[in-house]
Formats: structure tokens, C-alpha cells, sequence
């Protein structure tokens, strides 16, 4: 099996004007993707708003897409959609506001024509907790009908709508994330599976993906160092940044963290997934780290520690 | 990196200051950076000494680790194989010296340097290392102009220090750097004829003979011979001619303190409006044979990991390296 690993864009980097991502100017940007080809990363994951700042930078986003395969990459691989803070405009638990959020995804999906093949559009599905509460089964299915919607068009632009799950979200318990899946067509609805978030929230993300391993489309690698047994998920109004015990609640892969990197690329190469493995680190930067090394630290764990497990799982087969 | 040449990477660029890059497990963290960028070899550097300089001075690494297979051990444990050679500047007082300002121009000096030397050398031999990478004098403007009888003088110091490296089965070579007194190419020339070829190299720093005027890729056609050891890194900018001979140097030209105010001298390989062609310095080391270790440095240049990712890139892309 030959695991192919792209990167999921967060950066920031120290500019003239403070620590930034690299879209600050096309300089900037170019050394991020050059520091990205250093370590060997393939495929590159990026946010929908960056989008239009990528066109500015180089002229349109396959041109992007071209200095990106210039340094050795492949293609952009998914892009991030999301609306984490429920407004009148757009929350995906309240009908009344898909055809706005349709007409978004649309609107993205216009924004990467051209592209050599974005395999995922990736969401989250619902917004906050604290704004989503009661988290009732009817809500779930509203959600779930909003992504139905959306699938069915990302899929005729060639893209798997892929459901990433927040700590924070309203889909965030076991049973939720199976009603959830439950009212989704596994034709048009697919499973993202980030390691830490759903760590946090106390699901087992092997397990997960042991129960949802044919309709997963892809991974966020990263590790966290605590479960949320207090409640913080319903912090208002971020549980991400403003959680009253835990100043930081993502890590690398290698450093000491709760999720079981080895045992979760031993189930991947036994499932026969083909699909592309994800970096991402978020808020790297708290308590004094940078992305630079948050991205080498993980990429050396991979090199290291998970090709180990993959040899392991594939003398298995 | 698999190549014919041998690549190492200079671990100093970490070591800002002397209250940084203390523990272990911040090294790991640039020891694996290092290895999955495609280096499995580093050049230590030696500092102000003591209870901080974990991996700079003989005396506090093997307090750290007990022996040379101690600090082997710790590098494998992030995959960097080996030590390819260590800086040391003599003229740097150290705590471990009782911060004797010792000055190679100064013969009354010479029995305590090659002493000095000596833990040097042996833990380098130890730990299978390659050159001892030394600065040959201290900056210009601390001292007289050179006089006539100065490059022999610093010359049998080295040769002295060559003795006692080579009797343990390392190298030990000068390193130019922009402000010590053998500054011209004529006073490099002399200061190296100054020494015994078979116990003394160069070791030539391309950014550095960039910034004292003298270009890196005719040098190194005109003296391979002499060239021991290679440390590459790039600049933007020369010594606008007698600038490394301004006061406090270090920090009135290096720092921007003064003068022009440029704050930032080195560069990584590739950088725009570098001055030093390297893809042209590389391909002269091809073509010469060289066999030493080329040590990529990235100290000085900002953020050590993004510096050391971008010197990564342009060894894959720019030079076609292949990442180990």
C-alpha cells in the first residue's frame, strides 16, 4: 500500500507585520509550499475563503495548483467548508437556512473549476453545541438532510461531501454521529475522521473508523492530551480557545498525546483504504510552538513510527 | 541525502542563546526535523560554555550523556547517525576556562589553546567526527592590524592543534568568517600557507567569503586542495569595505547596530538576491572531487526550522539531492 499524505492548511509564519499565515504575499506563500515539498507532502488541503486570496496571488487557483505540482505535489486535494457559529444567515440545524448554505457550497465549488481533481469537500456539519442546544434527533436529521442536499451536487463536480466532526459540534457523541449517519445517504454523505477532536470528545477514533470504514474518505492526523469530561465543549462562545482548563487541545502526532496513531494505520491498511492520510496541526502556535515544527515533528512520526505499523500491518495481510 | 558528497547540517541555528535549546527534549524536536528534512549528520558548535550548552561543550555533553556513544545514542534516537565535525572558537570564553580570553595572535596564548583543544578532539575522535572547524583569530577590530609576522605565528598554533587532531584522527580546519583579521583573499592565502597542509585545511563558508569580498566558487577553483571542510548558507549583502573593522562588529555591522543597519546577513540557500551561487559552488565541488563534509548552516537567518525546511527544499529541488 503506498500511503499518500497531504497537508491541511493552517500556517503561520513571522512576517514584518507579526506572526501571519503565508498568505500575507505570494513570497510568503511560495516558501510555505516549498517548506511543505521539503517534507515529501502530495496532495494540499486548503479553506474555501482562502480561495479568492490564492487567485489574487497567482493569478487563479489552478495556477496555484500548478506551482503547487512544480514542488513535487500532486494536487489539491480537498477543500474546508464550515459554519461553526450559527447565525440567521446559515446553521445547518435550522432548515430555513440550506438554500443559503446550498448556494455557498455552490459558489465554492465555481471556485475551484479547473482544478486536476479535489476528491473531497470537506464539512463540518453542524455549528456549535452551546447554539444547536437541545440537540434533538430532529435536528440531526435536519443537518442531515442539508448534507444530503449538498452531496448530491459535490458530486456531480466530482467531490465526496465528507462530514468532519468538532469536539465542540452538536454531532459529537457516539449515538449522535450514528443518527447522524443513520439519515445520510452513504452515497452522497461521507465520513472525515479527525483523531482528536473526536478523542476529545470521548469517541474512540479507531473505533470510528472500524464502524465507518466504507464511507470514510479521509483523515486529520493530529493528537490531543485531553478528553473533555467537564463539559468545556459547551463553552460560549469557542470551547476551541476559551475552554476554562485547557489552554490547548491540539498536538502532533509523537508528542505524548492520547490518540493511537499505530493502532489506527494498522486498521487503515487492513480496511484497504486507498484514500489520502491528512496532516493537520491547529493552534500549533499556543504555548510557543510553531507549524514549522509541529509539520516536521508529525512528518518524522510518519517516516518513523506509523511506516513501522504499516510494515506491521501489511506482513499481517 | 544520498549523493556522492556528504551533507550535515549545523545544529547552532537552534542555540540562539544561552538560555535556549537546553532541553533534551527540544533537541529531540530538532534532531527530528533534521532527520526528516534528509540529514543524518550534524556540526555542533561550541559556545560560552556551561551548565547550559548541552550540546556545545565536551565537559557539559558528557554530563548530559556519560560518553561519545551516549551523545550517538541520543542523535540516533531521532535518526541522525553521527557528528561530522564541531566548532569551536577559542577566543569565546568559557566557563570551563574560568573565561580565559585567550588570543591566537598572542603566542603566550598557544600552550593554553592546544590544551583547550585537547577535550575538543577527543570526544570529536570518540564520536567518529570529522574536523574540528576552528576560528583562527579573533575579530579584527578587537586587535592591532595584522603584521607581518601574525599569520605565522597564528599559523603554528593551528599547526600545533593539527599535531594533537590529527594523532586522534581529526582534522582540524580554519574557518573564515567576515571579521577576523586574515579578512582579504591575499591574508587567507598567507595564513594558510602558514600552515602544514597534511594538519591544516579551510574551512570555507560560502556566505562568509561572500560578505569579505572574496567570491566562493573562484576561491574554492583556485585553492580546492586546501579546502578540509564546507559550511553553505547564503547572503544579500558584501562588507561595504571596511565595515568589519567598525567597533563592536558583531552587533554594529551583524546586528545593524550601525552603519548601514542590516540587521540580518545570512540567508538560506536559494534566497532571493542571494549573492552566492551555489548550484555554480556545488558543481565546482562535484568537479574537484571534493570528499569533506558540506555542512549546511542556517544560524542567524530566523526561524530555525522554516530556514532548515528551505534549505531542504532547495538541496531536493535546485541541486537534485535525494532526501535520505
Amino acid at each position: 500500500m503506498a500511503t499518500k499524505w497531504s497537508y491541511m492548511d493552517h500556517w503561520v509564519t513571522e512576517t514584518p507585520q507579526g506572526p501571519l499565515p503565508p498568505s500575507f504575499n505570494r513570497t510568503y506563500m511560495d516558501r510555505y509550499v516549498k517548506q511543505l515539498s521539503a517534507l515529501g507532502f502530495q496532495g494540499f488541503d486548503t479553506f474555501f475563503f482562502y480561495l479568492p486570496m490564492l487567485q489574487g496571488m497567482y493569478g487563479s487557483v489552478p495556477a496555484f495548483e500548478h506551482f503547487l505540482q512544480d514542488n513535487g505535489f500532486e494536487k489539491i486535494t480537498g477543500i474546508f467548508s464550515a459554519y461553526p457559529y450559527a447565525t440567521k444567515h446559515t446553521a445547518p440545524h435550522v432548515r430555513e437556512t440550506h438554500d443559503r448554505i446550498v448556494a455557498d457550497c455552490e459558489y465554492t465549488l465555481r471556485g475551484i473549476e479547473g482544478l486536476a481533481g479535489v476528491e473531497n469537500f470537506i464539512v463540518m456539519p453542524s455549528s456549535t453545541d452551546w447554539q444547536t442546544e437541545p440537540v434533538t434527533d430532529d435536528k440531526i436529521k435536519i443537518m442531515a438532510d442539508l448534507w444530503n442536499r449538498v452531496g448530491r451536487i459535490t458530486l456531480e463536480h466530482g467531490l465526496k461531501t465528507t462530514c468532519h466532526f468538532e469536539f465542540w459540534g452538536a454531532i459529537r457523541t457516539r449515538p449522535q454521529l450514528e443518527l447522524f449517519f443513520e439519515h445520510t445517504d452513504p452515497e452522497y454523505v461521507y465520513f472525515f475522521c479527525d483523531t482528536a477532536q473526536h478523542t476529545i470528545a470521548g469517541v474512540d477514533p479507531v473505533q470510528m473508523f472500524r464502524d465507518y470504514k466504507d464511507r470514510c474518505t479521509g483523515f486529520h492526523f493530529k493528537d490531543t492530551k485531553n478528553v473533555d469530561t467537564t463539559g468545556m465543549y459547551r463553552t460560549a462562545p469557542d470551547p476551541e480557545l476559551m475552554a476554562p482548563d485547557v489552554e490547548r487541545w491540539f498536538y502532533p502526532m509523537g508528542e505524548g498525546g492520547l490518540v493511537d496513531f499505530p493502532s489506527l494505520m494498522k486498521e487503515i491498511v487492513a480496511s484497504g483504504y486507498d484514500g489520502w492520510l491528512t496532516v493537520e496541526h491547529d493552534k500549533a502556535e499556543l504555548g510557543g510552538g510553531t507549524y514549522a515544527e509541529a509539520t516536521c515533528l508529525a512528518k518524522w512520526y510518519i517516516d518513523n513510527v506509523l511506516a513501522e505499523a504499516q510494515r506491521e500491518a501489511e506482513a499481517a495481510l | 541525502m544520498k549523493d556522492t558528497l556528504r551533507w550535515s547540517y549545523a545544529i547552532n541555528a537552534w542555540n540562539l542563546r544561552m538560555d535556549v535549546f537546553v532541553r533534551h527534549e527540544e533537541q529531540q524536536r530538532a534532531l527530528k526535523t533534521l532527520s526528516v528534512l534528509g540529514f543524518d549528520h550534524v556540526e555542533l558548535a561550541s559556545g560560552m560554555g556551561g551548565r547550559w550548552e548541552n550540546l556545545g561543550t565536551p565537559e557539559i555533553i558528557l554530563i548530559n550523556h556519560g560518553s561519545a556513544e551516549g551523545l550517538l545514542a541520543f542523535l540516533r534516537r531521532a535518526g541522525i547517525s553521527g557528528v561530522s565535525s564541531w566548532c569551536w572558537d577559542p577566543g569565546q570564553p568559557a566557563e570551563e576556562t574560568g573565561y580565559a580570553f585567550l588570543m591566537t595572535r598572542n603566542p603566550a596564548d598557544h600552550d593554553a589553546i592546544v590544551e583547550a583543544a585537547k577535550p575538543f578532539v577527543d570526544l570529536l575522535a570518540a564520536a567518529g567526527g570529522d574536523q574540528l572547524v576552528v576560528r583562527p583569530a579573533g575579530s579584527a577590530w578587537m586587535a592591532p592590524p595584522l603584521g607581518d609576522g601574525d599569520a605565522g605565528i597564528v599559523g603554528s598554533l593551528w599547526n600545533r592543534v593539527g599535531e594533537v587532531a590529527a594523532a586522534a584522527g581529526v582534522g582540524v580546519s580554519l574557518h573564515y568568517d567576515c571579521l577576523q583579521p586574515f579578512h582579504t583573499e591575499e591574508q587567507l592565502v598567507s595564513l594558510l600557507d602558514a600552515t602544514d597542509p597534511a594538519l591544516v585545511g579551510l574551512a570555507l563558508d560560502t556566505a562568509e567569503l561572500t560578505i569579505g569580498g572574496i567570491d566562493p566558487v573562484a576561491f574554492y577553483d583556485a585553492h580546492h586542495g586546501r579546502v578540509a571542510h564546507v559550511q553553505l548558507k547564503d547572503t544579500r549583502f558584501q562588507d561595504a569595505g571596511q565595515e568589519y573593522l567598525t567597533p563592536g562588529a558583531e552587533a554594529t555591522m551583524l546586528k545593524g547596530g550601525a552603519g548601514r543597519r542590516i540587521e540580518r546577513w545570512f540567508y538560506e540557500l536559494g534566497t532571493e538576491g542571494g549573492l552566492v551561487d551555489v548550484e555554480a559552488f556545488v558543481a565546482s565541488l562535484r568537479a574537484h572531487g571534493y570528499g569533506g563534509w558540506v555542512v549546511v548552516e542556517g544560524d542567524k537567518g530566523g526561524n530555525a526550522t522554516e530556514v532548515a525546511m528551505l534549505n531542504s527544499w532547495f538541496l531536493q529541488r535546485r541541486l537534485g539531492v535525494e532526501k535520505v
